[in-house]
Formats: C-alpha cells, sequence, structure tokens
C-alpha cells in the first residue's frame, strides 16, 4: 500500500485506472485463505445453551469476495468472531492458509490480527480521543511501527478511502460515512490479506451505503484484498460475485 | 499450558527458591561471622538478598511456565513452608515470647507460614513484571502506543501535566517561602539570596492558580445547564486517587522527620556527655591502664581515649541531697571523647585539676548562659543559685574555711539540674558520701569527703544534669580505695556509626580478653531500641494511609477498566496484546501514583522546611527541647517514595490483569 499513488482530496475516492493491478487469478483457482471446518459455537444463559453455530463449514480463497446474509440473531456477527479469531469455536477448528488458529499462542494469535485480518464494525468502534489520523495509524503502532511512519502509511490510506481532508478530526465530529471510511483505513493500514466487515452500512443510509460498498468493492479489485461482508440490504449483497448466508448455523451458498 | 512447561516451572521454582533460602542463611551466618555489621545491618542485608531472588524466580517461573505461574510458585513455596519449618527446628532461634528463651514449635509453625507466604508474594511480584513485557512467547519492552492511550484514559495533555505541575510546586513553594521570609524578618537569619525571590514568585504562582480556579468556577456558574460540561466519574476519581496518595506519602514523610530530628537530637545530647565506647575489663579494675593507652590511641580510626573511674555516691550540700554516679576523669584528655568542656556554663572543668584557681566569691555564669539553655528560664534558675548564693552569704559553707584548707579541696562538676536540686553554685563545698565506706563494728560504716564546685555542666539531657558528677582521677581513686587503678577508657572514634566495627579494632589491638567494649547503642540501648521501635511502628501505621489510598488508584482503575472495556476488545481486534492492555493500566496507575507521590514528597519536603525554620515551639520543661526537630533524611523521603510506588505498582496489577483477561468479543457487542 505504500506505494500507493496519491489521490485527490474529495470525499470520492478516485483511483486513476491506469495504477490499478488487476486481479488475474480466478478466485476459483487461487489458493485457499481461510478456512472454517464445522465450526460449532453455543453461548450460555444460566444452564440454557444456546447453540448459534452448528457445524458451519467454509472457505475463502485469496482475492476473493463474498458476502453474507441472513436474519438478525442467526449468529452472524458471532460467525465473524469466530472465523476472525476473536472468539474460540466451541467446537471445530479454523485454519488460516493451512495453519489451525486454535493451537497459536496468544502472542502468535495477536500478530496475526494485527497482520492478516482488517475488520470494520457495525458501530465504527473507533477510539473518541484520538482523530481520524491516529486512529487509522493504530494497528501500525501496535505492529511497533515508528510513529512518523505509521501517519504516513495512515495518510495514504485515509486519502484512499477519500478523507485525506478530515485527518485531524476526531470521531465525534465526523459524519456516520466518514466514521465508517476511517475504520475501513484502519482495517487496510497494514494491507491484511483478509478483511472482515460487520454490516458496515448497517446505520447508514442507501447513498451512503452505497458509497461504502462501492469503496470496498474497489479495495477489493485494485488491493487483492479477500473480504467477506455482512449485510442486511439484499441490493448489496446481490452485487457480490459469491453470496453466502448463514441458516440454522451453517453457512449455505445462494 | 502445556505439561512439560509446568513441569520445567515447578523444578526451576524449587530450585530458585531453595537458592534464596541458602543465600540468606549463608549471608547471615558470613556477615555476622566476619563483617563489621550490625546484627541489624546483617539482617537487613541477608533479607534483601533473599528478596531478590525470590523476586527473579518469579520472574523466571512465569517465563517458563508462560503464563503467570501462580500455581506452581504456590506448590513450591507450600514445599518451602516445611523446610523452612525443619530448617529452623534446627537452628532453634530465639523466641520473640519474652517467657520462654528459644522458640516453641507453634512459633517455629507460624515462622515458616510466614516465610513461605513472603516468598509467593515476592515471586508473584516478580512474575508480574515478566507478564508486563509479555513473557508468554518474546518478550516486548516497548510501549509507545500504551502509554499514549493511558494518557487519554487519565486525560492527562499537557495543559493538565502543566497545571498539575504547577498546583505541585506553587503550594509547597509558598510554605517555604513564607518561613523563609519569617526566618529573614522574624528571627533575623541570613538565608541564601535566591530563596526571596524564589519564594515570592511561588507566592505569585500561588495567586494565580487561586484566580485561575476562581475564574474557571465564575465562568462554569455562568453556563447553561445544557452547556455544563460533565466531568467523567473516573476522572474525578483519578484526582481523588492522586489526592490520597499525596496526603499519605506527605503525612509519612513529616512524621518520620521529626522522628529522625528526636532521634539525633537526643543522639547528639548523649553523645555529647557519653563517650563513642566504653573500654572495661571484664572483672576487677585496670591496673595496666598507662601501658595501654598508647595502644588504643594508636589505633587507626580512634580520635580519643580518657581513662576514668567510676563509683556511684550521694552528694549533700546544707541539708539537700541526692544520689549521683561520679566519675573520676583527666581534665586535660576528656574534651578529647567528649563535649564536656563545652557544656560548661560557669566555672572551668581545668580547675578539677587545680582547685586553687577556684574563686572564694560566686563566679560570674557564662555570658552564654541564656542561649545555652535555650528556652528554659535561665533566670528563675540563676535565681535560685547564683544570685541567692550572693544574697545569703550565711549560706556559703566556704566561708568558715581559712584559705589554706579551702584551695586544697578538691573540685568536682555537677551537672545543672543538681546543682539547682542542691543549691549550689561555683566555690561552694559539697560532701561526696560512699556507702562502702571502712569496715566498724557493725558492717561498712559510709565514708565521706569535701569537695568545692569548679564547675556547671548543662548537657540538654535532664537525667544526666541531674546524676552526672565529676572529679579528678586522683582524688577518686583514693577516696574509692583503688589504688592505681581506673575502671575503664572512654574512647571517640572517628565514624559514630562505625562504632561496632572499630571496637573490634581496638579489642584485637589488644588482645581480646580480658577486655570488653560497649559502644554508644549497647549503653543505651533501651533508649534506642524504643525509639527504633516507635519509628517502624508509627512507620507501618503511617503506611497504612498509603495502602488505603492505593486502594483508591484500584477502584478507579477497576471503574476505568470497565469503562474502557470496549476500547480494550478493539485493540485487541486490532492485534494488541495481553501485555500491552496490561501495560496501560500499570502506566496509569503508576502515573496516579507517581505524580501523587511527587506532590507528597514536595509538600514533605516544604513543610518540614517550614517547620525547621518557622520553628514550632515546644514546652522546655516538659520536653527539654525548645522546639520541634526536623531534619530531612533524602533516604529516608526516598524509601517512602519508593513504598508508595511499590503499592500504588501492587493496586494496577489486579485491574490490569482483569483488563488483559478481557476477551476481544466482550466490548464489542453493543447494546
Ligand atoms: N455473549 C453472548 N451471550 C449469550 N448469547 C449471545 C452472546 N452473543 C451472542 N449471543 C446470542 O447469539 C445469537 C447470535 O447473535 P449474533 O451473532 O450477534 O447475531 P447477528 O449478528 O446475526 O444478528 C443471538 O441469539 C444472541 O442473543
Ligand atoms: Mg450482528
Amino acid at each position: 500500500m505504500s506505494e500507493l499513488p496519491p489521490s485527490d482530496p474529495v470525499a470520492q475516492p478516485a483511483i486513476p485506472v491506469a495504477t490499478l493491478v488487476p486481479e488475474t487469478a480466478a478466485p476459483a483457482q487461487a489458493p485457499m485463505l481461510l478456512e472454517a471446518r464445522d465450526v460449532h459455537k453455543s453461548y450460555w444463559l444460566g444452564d440454557k445453551e444456546i447453540h448459534v453455530l452448528r457445524g458451519a463449514t467454509f472457505g475463502v480463497r485469496k482475492g476473493e469476495m463474498a458476502s453474507l446474509v441472513g436474519p438478525s440473531g442467526v449468529g452472524k456477527s458471532t460467525f465473524l468472531h469466530v472465523i476472525g479469531t476473536l472468539d474460540p469455536p466451541t467446537q471445530g477448528q479454523v485454519l488460516f492458509e493451512g495453519q489451525d488458529t486454535g493451537a497459536m499462542p496468544e502472542e502468535t494469535l495477536s500478530r496475526f490480527r494485527n497482520r492478516q485480518i482488517g475488520f470494520v464494525f457495525q458501530f465504527h468502534h473507533l477510539l473518541p480521543e484520538f482523530t481520524a489520523l491516529e486512529n487509522a495509524a493504530m494497528p501500525a503502532l501496535i505492529q511497533r511501527l515508528p510513529v512518523a511512519e505509521a501517519h504516513k502509511r495512515a495518510k495514504e490510506v485515509l486519502e484512499l478511502v477519500g478523507l485525506g481532508h478530515r485527518m485531524d478530526h476526531r470521531p465525534g465530529e465526523l459524519s456516520g460515512g466518514e466514521q465508517q471510511r476511517v475504520a475501513l483505513a484502519r482495517a487496510l493500514i497494514l494491507k491484511p490479506k483478509l478483511l472482515l466487515a460487520d454490516e458496515p452500512t448497517g446505520n447508514l443510509d442507501e447513498a451512503t451505503s452505497e458509497g461504502i460498498h462501492q469503496l470496498l468493492v474497489q479495495l477489493n479489485q485494485q488491493l487483492g484484498i479477500a473480504a467477506l461482508v455482512v449485510t442486511h440490504n439484499p441490493r448489496l449483497a446481490e452485487r457480490m460475485p459469491r453470496r453466502l448466508r448463514l441458516a440454522d448455523g451453517l453457512v449455505v451458498d445462494g | 499450558m502445556k505439561k512439560p512447561f509446568r513441569t520445567a516451572a515447578l523444578l526451576l521454582a524449587l530450585v530458585l527458591y531453595a537458592i534464596a533460602f541458602a543465600s540468606q542463611l549463608v549471608l547471615r551466618r558470613f556477615l555476622s561471622v566476619h563483617g563489621l555489621l550490625s546484627a541489624d545491618e546483617v539482617l537487613i542485608v541477608s533479607f534483601v538478598a533473599q528478596t531478590l531472588v525470590m523476586f527473579v524466580t518469579g520472574f523466571a517461573v512465569t517465563f517458563v511456565a508462560r503464563s503467570s505461574g501462580w500455581r506452581e510458585l504456590g506448590a513450591a513455596s507450600l514445599l518451602m513452608v516445611g523446610v523452612a519449618f525443619a530448617a529452623l527446628k534446627k537452628i532453634e532461634p530465639p523466641s520473640f515470647s519474652p517467657d520462654h528463651y528459644l522458640a516453641r514449635t507453634d512459633e517455629l509453625v507460624v515462622w515458616a507460614l510466614l516465610v513461605g507466604l513472603a516468598g509467593f508474594l515476592l515471586a508473584l511480584w516478580g512474575g508480574s513484571f515478566a507478564l508486563i513485557i509479555g513473557a508468554s512467547e518474546s518478550v516486548e519492552l516497548k510501549s509507545g502506543y500504551e502509554a499514549g492511550i493511558a494518557r487519554t484514559h487519565l486525560r492527562l495533555d499537557r495543559s493538565m501535566l502543566l497545571r498539575l505541575a504547577w498546583i505541585g510546586l506553587s503550594i509547597p513553594g509558598t510554605f517555604f517561602g513564607v518561613g523563609i521570609v519569617f526566618d529573614r524578618f522574624s528571627n533575623g537569619h541570613q538565608v541564601p539570596l535566591w530563596s526571596l525571590p524564589a519564594s515570592a514568585l511561588s507566592f505569585l504562582a500561588f495567586l494565580a492558580l487561586l484566580g485561575d480556579w476562581i475564574r474557571s468556577r465564575v465562568r462554569e456558574a455562568r453556563l447553561k445547564p445544557g452547556q455544563k460540561r460533565k466531568r467523567p466519574a473516573t476522572q474525578v476519581m483519578t484526582f481523588i486517587s492522586i489526592a490520597g496518595v499525596a496526603v499519605g506519602v506527605w503525612a509519612l514523610t513529616v512524621v518520620l522527620a521529626v522522628m529522625s530530628g528526636f532521634e539525633l537530637d537526643l543522639k547528639k545530647k548523649i553523645l555529647g556527655t557519653t563517650a563513642h565506647a566504653m573500654l572495661q575489663r571484664f572483672t576487677g579494675d585496670m591496673t595496666e591502664w598507662r601501658t595501654i593507652a598508647p595502644k588504643i590511641r594508636a589505633v587507626p580510626g580512634v580520635v580519643g581515649a580518657s581513662p576514668f573511674v567510676f563509683g556511684e555516691v550521694m552528694i549533700s550540700h546544707r541539708d539537700a541531697l541526692t544520689g549521683s554516679e561520679i566519675k573520676g576523669i583527666e581534665p586535660s584528655t576528656v574534651g578529647q571523647v567528649s563535649e564536656l568542656p563545652k557544656q560548661v556554663i560557669a566555672g572551668e572543668v581545668a580547675w578539677i585539676d587545680d582547685p586553687s584557681q577556684i574563686p572564694r566569691l560566686p563566679a560570674k555564669p557564662h555570658a552564654a548562659l541564656s542561649s545555652d539553655l535555650q528556652d528554659q528560664d535561665p533566670d528563675q534558675y540563676l535565681e535560685d543559685t547564683y544570685e541567692r548564693r550572693k544574697r545569703h552569704p550565711e549560706e556559703d559553707t566556704a566561708s568558715k574555711i581559712d584559705d589554706d584548707a579551702l584551695f586544697k579541696i578538691p573540685g568536682i562538676c555537677i551537672g545543672k539540674e543538681m546543682s539547682h536540686a542542691l543549691r549550689v553554685w561555683v566555690g561552694d563545698v559539697v560532701s561526696v558520701i560512699t556507702p562502702l565506706g571502712d569496715m566498724g563494728p557493725t558492717g561498712p560504716v559510709p565514708r565521706g569527703k569535701n569537695f568545692r564546685v569548679a564547675c556547671i555542666l548543662y548537657s540538654g539531657m535532664y537525667e544526666y544534669d541531674m546524676k552526672f558528677a565529676y572529679i579528678g582521677i586522683p582524688e577518686a581513686q583514693s577516696f574509692f580505695r583503688t589504688k592505681d587503678a581506673i575502671t575503664g577508657f572512654e574512647l571517640k572514634y572517628d565514624d559514630v556509626d562505625a562504632a561496632r566495627g572499630l571496637g573490634h579494632r581496638v579489642l584485637d589491638a589488644l588482645g581480646n580478653f580480658p577486655y570488653r567494649m560497649r559502644d554508644w547503642t549497647d549503653l543505651n540501648r533501651n533508649l534506642f531500641s524504643a525509639l527504633k521501635l516507635e519509628k517502624v511502628a508509627m512507620g507501618i501505621i503511617l503506611t497504612f494511609i498509603v495502602l488505603v489510598a492505593c486502594f483508591n488508584i484500584l477502584s478507579t482503575l477497576i471503574m476505568l477498566v470497565l469503562e474502557k472495556t470496549k476500547e480494550i476488545s478493539i485493540l485487541k481486534s486490532m492485534g494488541a496484546r495481553d501485555a500491552s492492555v496490561m501495560k496501560i493500566f500499570v502506566f496509569e496507575g503508576m502515573t496516579i501514583g507517581f505524580i501523587g507521590t511527587a506532590m507528597g514528597i514536595l509538600m514533605g519536603l516544604a513543610s518540614c522546611s517550614f517547620v525547621e525554620r518557622f520553628g514550632l515551639k515546644l514546652d522546655a520543661d516538659v520536653y527539654y527541647i525548645s522546639s520541634l526537630p526536623v531534619i530531612v533524611e533524602p533516604g529516608q523521603f526516598a524509601v517512602v517514595a519508593l513504598i508508595s510506588l511499590c503499592l500504588a505498582y501492587l493496586a494496577t496489577l489486579y485491574p490490569a490483569i482483569k483488563a488483559a483477561q478481557l476477551s476481544p468479543v466482550d466490548g464489542l457487542r453493543e447494546d
């Protein structure tokens, strides 16, 4: 991402077509990036077991983009957390590039989350005390990059999402769409291989949602980042190359 | 945690625990045999060594176990309780209870349990450090963003820090300044020139601070309800915690400074009158003293040695009578070992040797008398002794004796309180009576002898001024019929605090037996151990204030952790390590602890110097000291700061570990 071209500071991301790196490999032939095998997840409320995931099996290839839909409360967030290693599955495996994440010790797992996965949540979950620039730079600081380098990258990635003119604003001073863009910049700053977005447009109006989705698709095509986007909006889901549905604790195509 | 790690951790814990105990025992034995250290110092050194090893144990075990490893440490500690018990049983230490000489089994059990518990806690402490730097895999000493996040939690931006520094400096500075100005203009003391503008500046800063505060209050009062900025509860709690730590540290430093002041005052007075050490034979008097005197003086570190003869007598004048400890001294050398010549308020010490110098008329008191007597009432004293003697010549026992006889009566120096009690002045004749006189038909008959008062001494210790009397060695020898023997030597060293070691040197030079040495700590053991006990007790009680303040830190941090659960989750989802989350909260607690401690130390310094200069008056007749003595011992202040910071650190551990253990999803669920 460091060799990204400078983009003009308007709200809409504008990336010169000439610099695009076309994703040549067809997703079907690309190597498997992340795999969930027979993943179960239960929550306990008192002695009542809530069996949310019941053997979900799923794989996403390098550079692939997919949407995940399902009614509210079916377990979409839970699924995303489990495959993003934020929450261990009750049973089953999550493999990343063939490696079992369940066997990783704390430090490796942290580094894995830091470098390989970018999260975007429904509620932007930015740190309110920090500016957009500092928020976007946080993963780079966690990686212990020098502050100057982290800020340089954060600037680049903020420009990429079209927020070059809002760097010194705090989240409270940004609109919902802008906040979500900052969150996206933060997720992308370390060039992860997989982006997990949990209803990134759930709280936004139609037009803004449209912009964010366009941006997601664009980033996927440009940077080759695989993405799994949970969404409520069937129209947006339709436009994804691959569509998944979560039902009865299982992930099914369609 | 995997099994092999656990076993390795347990084994390591056991080995290191064993090393810790062994180092404690070996050091104690080694140091007490060879060293120049006192028993207390040996104890401190060996315990510090053990503490360090325990600390390292926790650190190492945490690394090997790849987690806090408290189970392994606990198991090793339990085993060590058994080992300690067996070792103690073998060593047979003295009992703490006065009823027994050796410790009984139940006492040993308590000892062993305490040893195990202390070891366990210390090891956990060491382990916490390992956890903070991320012991589970690779070490990470960096802490860039953690500090930044901690600062935003506490809302410590630059202006806030500046304001805190301003408060911290200007309030104590104002106190300090008032003390200095008072000292300069009321007591007329010279003060360093820079201190006047400095105090003026801090006073101005203080006023500005006050103005600023009032202005912000006014501004806030004018705001409409909706406009008012709400201060988060945690920020208020942060300030309360800082204030709590500051007050605790302040109390601790001031009280310890006052106690040190009393102790030093006492030490000065004691060492003014009694020598640093006393050399005697185990039995009997010293007849060979003339031959060993040069040997003693030749020992490096010995700056003076003066022979003395000691006896207990009664002294009477007219119908007044008092008991006394009388010492035969050598006026020419006594100044080398004590401050006796400087304590004279009337007469001369040298007149002991040359009684013909003692005038018939009452000798005038020394000009400096009233300042010597500090704030005791010197007029009353002089009225009762010197003036009375002038006004009532008929009470003068010496007037009936003709010159020839009078100037042959040997001289005696007595303390101020004794002269008051006996109502005598320089030149008066007193009789000294020993109950162990000649054998009469019905047993020993008291024997008396007349002495003329050659000088009056004021040591500042009531006991000494009431009890001690001094005569020449030849007179003492003939009075107690000891021929040419003396009781022993009084010694003075170049370093009071090395008295014990230097005593060993002197004894070695003399071939040890039959000589024995008692230094000033031995001679005043009761007094100093009481003082020390008092100081330790006060220190512990006041440390509880700091401890309570640290509970404030604990609850503030717990609230912060609860408030920041979401943030912790976000950071973790971005790949922040457990150790990093722990660091954030340890930073916060330590910042509170550090600011509080710094403010407390500053306030302590300021109020000590204030009291030092302003001088809190004490009733001199009660305390025998005119104003509250304070001493700022930098070491003591450093220890207080260290204790406070350690407690603050301990207080951070629970919230920090809890925060680190939060799962990333705990805070992500929005409700
Ligand atoms: N920590 C939890 N404790 C108990 N139940 C939970 C917890 N998290 C999620 N659930 C339950 O799991 C189910 C799936 O939740 P979620 O994954 O948030 O659904 P979605 O994102 O599809 O709306 C819901 O019924 C929810 O109540
Ligand atoms: Mg959800």
